[in-house]
């Protein structure tokens, strides 16, 4: 229990590759255990949909989008802080996230700084 | 005395309208005639002679009266000469075919009554023999002739006798009618002396018919020329280059906003109303005209008093009138509404152009962002991670190693996809086709005209004739074409003290290739800056890019062909490529950017001195 407590599980959906392999390990730099899936899909099959205090979702994704796996969660009742991130340098989108009930939505490429701010902010509200 | 008032009775009770009994014979002709006896009519008549009854016809033709009326006149005459007889004309159609009119005031309603309101065929009348043998005859008791008359006459025309019947023939001996005389009182006698007296009417009566017809067709070809004058917003006109005389319609008149008054039209009222700007072009094509060129034609502004522009198409024809002087018969056409409805055109394809390109810009700006931010945003991370596994004490050397090789595959990955996207634009579009170098500048001269006369700038075409073709992506050049001439035009748009003259031309250059300038009469450019010219985002106009030429450049060298600007002797500067011509072989592509380094190595001296400053 205490585990858990000191290192929250942060999971990263991405279809993105690099991401999926750089952001863990900067997650885990933070200090938090973390878990990367390639889609919405995957991440929804997963056991760690429970475990999971936050999410890191890519919001343009083959297949299910990250709006979408937020619906999906919300519907499940399971009520997970997402942090949006997006590769899209549309200006409109970030507002949009957060009316939707997004922590955050960050622009690729992010700094660990901004990115250790927001989950300061996720984790302090939690 | 008496006789006068019975033949006045009679011409009343033959009239079968009151119009044709009071205006259309002349009472003192009837009185001249009639005061000899009656005997003597025949003698009078011959004293009128066919002259006169052409002149009293003529004067009613002159007065505007219908074919119908002035051949009724004709019969009126007829039967006031020879007591007894009545007369009819039954006037066929143009085919021939047909009767479309008869006149007789001296026939009975009923005969007049089988011709109203239906168009008989003559051969189906007891006539149509005659008409076509083209020969008359005269009814003989005796004659074998006899019985086709006696036995038509009354079913024709009852208790009449037919007299006699003459086909009234044209000219060339087509049947125009046939004038018919019948016997109406059975104890008169057809003046014997006077044999010819029928074959007078029917020759006045042809040539009345014929006259008439030529005026109605002269009318309605007067008519319709009028009113396809007015349709198209047309005038014509003749010059006799000679004397300068101009014969024009009066609608030339009220499209030059001239008075009625002013007439005959002169070239110094004309002049006065051509737009102060298209006087050297309206000068020109008087000198041309001169030459004696065969055909020409122009398009020109006329500023009216009322400060409002008409924009006009003129095109002539050589002719030589009759004394066989030189004289060009054209059309003036009023073209502002086109021009008008071009102009809008013009601007609204300018907005859809721009709009078109601003946004492919946008979207092609967020899209190449989006894929360049992915490995952007695996660099950053990755640096990140590799700073703070350093910061840890025992740093962490193994992670800081693997993620500075991801940040460096990343960045690779980076610099592939630039790579692609540059490769993507180069190919997009550009094909390789064999083109005819001044057609391709023809059509864009004609598309981009509308927009350098909106900016004043006069345009002439040097275009070399049988100019070898060249190899290349037509679009592409066009596209540099394009843009030499709108940059000419920019740079002499703020010049007004002398014309903003734009040349292209084209010529065989040196080495096989073919050359296209455009020279302007502009601003030039500032000697120091020739270096800068060609560079991206370099630019001197307010509401420019600075790519253009940039741009420009690379298309031609993506064609083995070089893009340079030399200062003309007088203001201005001069812009050319050379491209080679004939075809290439395949591989040597548009648009290799490996092939254009080599070739530009190979073209480099020749470059050198007009541009030091290498790409």
């Amino acid at each position: 229990m205490t585990e858990m407590v000191k290192h929250p599980l942060v999971s990263v959906v991405d279809d993105d590759e690099s991401v999926r392999e750089s952001l863990p390990d900067l997650l885990r730099e933070l200090g938090y255990s973390a878990r990367a899936f390639s889609s919405a899909e995957e991440f929804l099959a997963s056991d760690c949909v429970a475990e999971t205090r936050c999410l890191i979702l890519d919001i343009a994704m083959p297949g299910m989008t990250g709006p979408d796996l937020q619906q999906e969660l919300t519907v499940r009742g399971q009520e997970i802080p997402i942090v949006f991130i997006t590769a899209q340098a549309d200006e409109t989108v970030r507002p949009r996230s957060l009316e939707q009930g997004a922590v955050e939505c960050l622009f690729k490429p992010f700094s660990d700084t901004a990115l250790f701010e927001t989950l300061n902010a996720v984790f302090r509200v939690s | 005395m008496n006789a006068d008032r019975k033949i006045c009775r009679e011409i009343a009770d033959c009239g079968r309208s009151s119009e044709q009994r009071i205006g259309l014979l002349p009472q003192h002709h009837l009185r001249a005639r009639n005061s000899a006896a009656a005997e003597d009519r025949a003698a009078t008549w011959m004293g009128l002679g066919i002259a006169e009854i052409g002149a009293m016809v003529g004067g009613q033709i002159r007065q505007g009266h219908l074919l119908p009326v002035v051949l009724a006149t004709l019969c009126q005459l007829f039967d006031a000469t020879v007591k007894g007889y009545s007369s009819s004309i039954l006037l066929l159609d143009v085919t021939g075919a047909r009767v479309r009119n008869a006149a007789g005031p001296g026939m009975p309603a009923s005969y007049m009554k089988q011709f109203e309101g239906r168009q008989v065929r003559w051969n189906e009348t007891p006539f149509g023999a005659r008409i076509i043998a083209k020969t008359p005859v005269i009814m003989d008791p005796v004659s074998d002739t006899r019985r086709e008359g006696q036995e038509a006459a009354p079913a024709i025309a009852p208790g009449l006798r037919l007299h006699e019947v003459s086909p009234i023939l044209s000219l060339t001996g087509e049947p125009l009618g046939i004038f018919v005389v019948f016997q109406r009182e059975s104890k008169a006698d057809f003046p014997r002396y006077h044999p010819t007296l029928v074959a007078q009417f029917t020759q006045v009566a042809s040539a009345v018919i014929e006259r008439m017809r030529s005026d109605e067709a002269l009318k309605r070809s007067a008519e319709l020329l009028e009113r396809t004058q007015q349709f198209s917003s047309t005038c014509c006109f003749s010059w006799r280059v000679g004397t300068d005389e101009i014969s024009s319609s009066k609608e030339l008149c009220q499209l030059f906003g001239l008075d009625a008054d002013d007439v005959p039209v002169t070239f110094a009222l004309i002049g006065a109303r051509i737009h102060p700007e298209d006087i050297s072009t309206f000068h020109e094509m008087i000198e041309r005209a001169k030459s004696g060129v065969s055909e020409f034609e122009c398009e020109h502004r006329l500023r009216l008093p009322d400060n409002s522009v008409k924009y006009l198409r003129v095109v002539a024809h050589r002719t030589r009138n009759q004394e066989g002087h030189l004289e060009y018969i054209g059309a003036v056409q009023d073209v502002t509404h086109r021009r008008h409805a071009e102009e809008a055109l013009a601007k609204s394809r300018d907005e859809l152009a721009r709009a078109a390109r601003v946004t492919s810009l946008g979207v092609l700006t967020a899209a190449i962002a989006h894929e360049v931010n992915q490995p952007l945003a695996g660099i950053v991370t990755n640096a990140s991670t590799c700073r703070r596994m350093l910061a840890v004490d025992p740093p962490d050397v193994e992670g800081a190693r693997e993620t500075a090789r991801r940040t460096i595959r990343d960045a690779e990955r980076a610099s592939e996809i630039v790579r692609r996207l540059r490769a993507l634009f180069c190919k997009k579009g550009a094909t390789s086709e064999s083109l005819d170098l001044n057609e391709a500048t023809r059509e864009v001269v004609a598309l981009s005209l509308s927009e350098l006369e909106r900016n004043k700038v006069i345009v002439r075409t040097e275009l070399a004739a049988e100019l070898p073709s060249v190899q290349g992506d037509r679009v592409q050049l066009q596209q540099v074409i394009l843009n030499l001439l709108l940059n000419a035009s920019d740079a002499m748009s703020s010049v007004d003290d002398r014309p903003r003259q734009l040349v292209i031309r084209t010529e065989r250059d040196e080495k096989d290739c073919v050359r296209l300038s455009v020279r302007d009469t502009g601003v030039g450019f500032d000697p120091q800056a020739v270096d800068r010219l060609f560079d991206a985002f370099y630019t001197t106009k307010s509401g420019g890019m600075g790519i253009g030429l940039s741009v420009s450049r690379s298309i031609i060298e993506s064609h083995r062909g070089r893009l340079w600007a030399t200062p003309n002797d007088g203001p201005g500067v001069t812009f050319s490529f050379s491209i080679a011509c004939g075809p290439q072989d395949g591989t040597a592509g548009v648009n290799s950017a490996r092939s254009v380094g080599v070739v530009r190595t190979s073209a480099a001296a020749n470059a050198e001195e007009r541009h030091p400053r290498s790409l």
